[in-house]
């Protein structure tokens, strides 16, 4: 086996539950920064937030310039932080589905495997309840694909995957986080650019559509910020309790 | 005779001689109301029912203290309760009320460790619980858990705790939001299940708990189409008014204004992270000096132990030899990992649990990991999330995911000895009964009880 395990940093894993929950209607998808050691065992330090440009629904796919722009940022977080950093996998989220890959994700998988045979897929599934005892669940897996014994198709093979504790949000993730509220913004401007491009709408469609693109556009920006101050608010209650115990 | 199916409006007074209810209160200040109450045929219907949300945020941010615990994890709620009353009149009833209480879950309150707010008896400390709050405690609304590999059941002590939490903080319907983590045997695929519960309520009710996004709270679609309009007024009162909505460039006024808007967010956020990192980074170097400071007392206490047996292994000569062995387990290295809810004094920092390497490049202890590796074979290992060390032999996992249970041919046993999680792949061949007996045999040479902090345990943490 290629992957002995993964290990994801809570920091990163914070990060990638904020993307995944951040909406239910479609799947979210990024990538994971990070590196493989001498064990084989993937090491998961940061993830960078993708857009989708082809939002169809369960259609999860990284055009050729996401891949290459994140092994750019990959570079720019090993110079970063002085570790040996590269793209080592991809995430996406299954709201309101299973948490096992779809078959177009494990082709997907399959794909990627064939540039770099480390390359892992972990997958968020979010949103989901049990009507009957009020129960949500999250569940997260990781997995790899290998081709079938008798088929020329691909079945997914699990590899265990652990989140390791990071006590502090490291710089990284942090600007990851920021970069959420401003990619869905920026979707968000598009759909609005493409909608206002269109000419045979009258005034007052424009004027509702106009006022539907506010809404759409402050939300994820106002959520942003309140994350941060949540974060920041957080982080310094608990530290000063800490930090005082070996001295009490 | 009046039908019932008229829709005849009646005076509020007739309402009273029919319900045995109590009048609505506003939330906060009194039991919400309860049953359903039917008396005869034109009855007035009570029904209080609850929903409840939490922001996306808060829940990652739980989830994310969560992981960083090796133990339980628990912490209390922050957020408002308001009350919406809706009264409708149906072919059925001739009225019924709903009273709706919406719960919304803003932010948390994590505990740093286990028995902060209580002891061991279940007794809740106001003044620890003041010295957590602070002057966030009128906000509480509730209060969570996070366990591992346990029922989604109330224990008993959690009831005892809400009891009192309850008539202290003076929040009638105090909620409690259990999270509880569970494993598939090769720990490819984890689930994370939350309930939210109202135990204040009969049969200690659960509630749905909502997660507000930007799927299920947008706006409608744009339009892309409209109904044409070649009326010369229409034409001409749009472009009477069209002045007032479009600048000259034909985009809308109000775009650019919130353009502005989202700028000004925008430039929030950065300062806010830039904030949050400085912090972030303060916080690792102190938490850097803690670590060290605790190794450097369990060091010196671990010298001055063996120092001590050795002198009475020599004074008495019947101490078997082997007892020693676990003794003198190198006990000092908790790589980057706060020490939670294991000690029974705050001032006992000589006993913590073996840790959960770090593998940040800060940890420059591979030699000591090495010896770390030998004596976790040994130790009590840390639940840590989807530590297997626990879950190889719970053979009744509930996973209730899609039917895992995947083949031993799965687990991967690491081999490098820099990084001891690998034992935590060694740890699935071990069987846990050996270990079990270790860690009873340690445990009367160190007092360093794992009460209900240490969820592995399962049968204390369900007390």
């Amino acid at each position: 086996m290629a992957v002995q395990a993964v290990h994801l940093e809570a920091d990163a894993f914070l990060v990638c539950l904020n993307h995944a929950l951040s909406t239910e209607k479609e799947e979210v998808m990024g990538l994971c920064i990070g590196e493989v050691d001498t064990s084989r065992i993937v090491h998961i330090h940061s993830v960078i937030i993708l857009r989708r440009s082809d939002k169809r629904k369960d259609r999860v796919e990284i055009s050729p310039e996401q891949l290459s722009a994140a092994s750019t940022e990959a570079e720019r977080l090993a110079e970063m932080t002085g570790r040996p950093m590269r793209v080592v996998g991809w995430y996406h989220s299954h709201p309101h589905i299973t948490v096992w890959p779809s078959h177009v994700d494990v082709r997907t998988q399959a794909m990627y495997q064939m540039m770099d045979q480390g390359f892992v897929g972990l997958i968020f599934s979010c949103f989901i309840e049990d009507k009957n005892t009020k129960t949500g669940r999250i569940l997260y897996t990781c997995f790899q694909s290998i081709q079938a014994q008798k088929s020329s198709e691909y079945e997914r093979i699990e590899i265990p995957i652990h989140v390791v504790p990071h006590e502090t949000i490291g710089k990284v993730c942090l600007e990851s986080a920021v970069e959420l509220p401003k990619i869905l913004c920026q979707e968000e401007q598009d759909a609005y650019r493409r909608i206002h491009s269109l000419t045979h709408l009258d005034s007052v469609t424009k004027i509702h559509n106009g006022s539907e693109e506010p809404a759409n556009f402050t939300k994820p920006a106002a959520n942003g910020v309140k994350a941060l101050l949540t974060y920041r608010f957080q982080q310094e209650q608990p530290r000063v309790t800490q930090i005082n115990s070996p001295w009490e | 005779m009046i039908s019932k199916d008229a829709t005849v409006p009646r005076p509020a007074r007739a309402r009273s001689d029919y319900t045995s209810q109590q009048p609505p209160r506003p939330a906060g200040s009194g039991r919400a109301l309860g049953a359903r109450c039917l008396v005869g045929a034109a009855a007035a219907a009570v029904v209080s029912i609850m929903a409840a949300s939490i922001s996306g945020y808060t829940f990652s941010s739980v989830c994310y203290f969560s992981a960083n615990s090796s133990a339980d994890h628990e912490g209390f709620l922050l957020g408002e309760v308001r009350q919406e009353e809706t009264f409708s009149i149906s072919d059925s009833q001739i009225s019924n009320t709903e009273f709706l209480q919406v719960i919304e879950i803003h932010n948390h309150e994590p505990c740093s460790k286990l028995f902060s707010f209580y002891d061991y008896a279940g007794k809740v400390d106001e003044e620890s619980l003041d010295r957590i709050l602070k002057d966030r405690r009128k906000n509480v609304i509730g209060w969570y858990r996070f366990r591992r590999n346990t029922q989604q059941q109330m224990s008993y002590r959690e009831h005892i705790i809400h009891k009192q939490l309850t008539h202290i903080l003076g929040v009638p319907d105090l909620v409690f939001l259990l999270f509880s983590f569970i494993s598939t045997a090769n720990n490819s695929t984890h689930a994370l299940e939350y309930v939210l519960f109202r135990p204040n309520r009969r049969y200690n009710q659960r509630v749905s708990l909502a997660i507000p996004n930007l799927g299920n709270t947008s706006q409608q679609e744009y339009k892309v189409s409209s109904v044409p309009n070649t009326s010369q007024n229409y034409a001409k009162v749009i472009k009477e008014y069209g002045t007032d909505f479009f600048d000259k460039d034909g985009v809308m006024k109000d775009i650019r204004a919130i353009y502005q808007v989202y700028n000004a967010l925008q430039e929030k956020v950065q300062a806010v992270c830039i904030d949050v990192e400085k912090s972030e980074r303060v916080v690792e170097s102190f938490q850097a000096d803690v670590n060290k400071l605790k190794r450097q007392i369990a060091q010196r206490k671990n010298e001055k132990e063996q120092k001590i047996r050795l002198q009475q292994a020599i004074l008495s000569r019947q101490m078997p030899a082997d007892n020693l062995e676990p003794m003198f387990v190198p006990r000092m290295s908790y790589t980057g990992f706060a020490v939670e809810g294991c000690t029974l004094e705050d001032s006992d920092v000589s006993d913590p649990p073996p840790p959960y390497s770090d593998f940040s490049a800060t940890s420059q202890e591979s030699t000591v990991s090495h010896g770390l590796l030998e004596s976790s074979v040994f130790m009590p290992r840390p639940q840590a999330v989807g530590s297997s060390g626990y879950v190889s032999t719970n053979t009744g996992l509930k996973y209730s995911g899609n039917g895992a249970s995947m083949p031993s041919s799965q687990r991967a046993v690491g081999d490098n000895v820099d990084e001891s999680e690998d034992s935590d792949y060694e740890n699935l061949l071990e069987p846990t009964e050996s270990s079990d007996s270790e860690y009873s045999q340690t445990r009367d040479s160190r007092p360093s009880a794992h009460p209900d902090g240490d969820s592995r345990n399962t049968q204390t943490s369900q007390i």
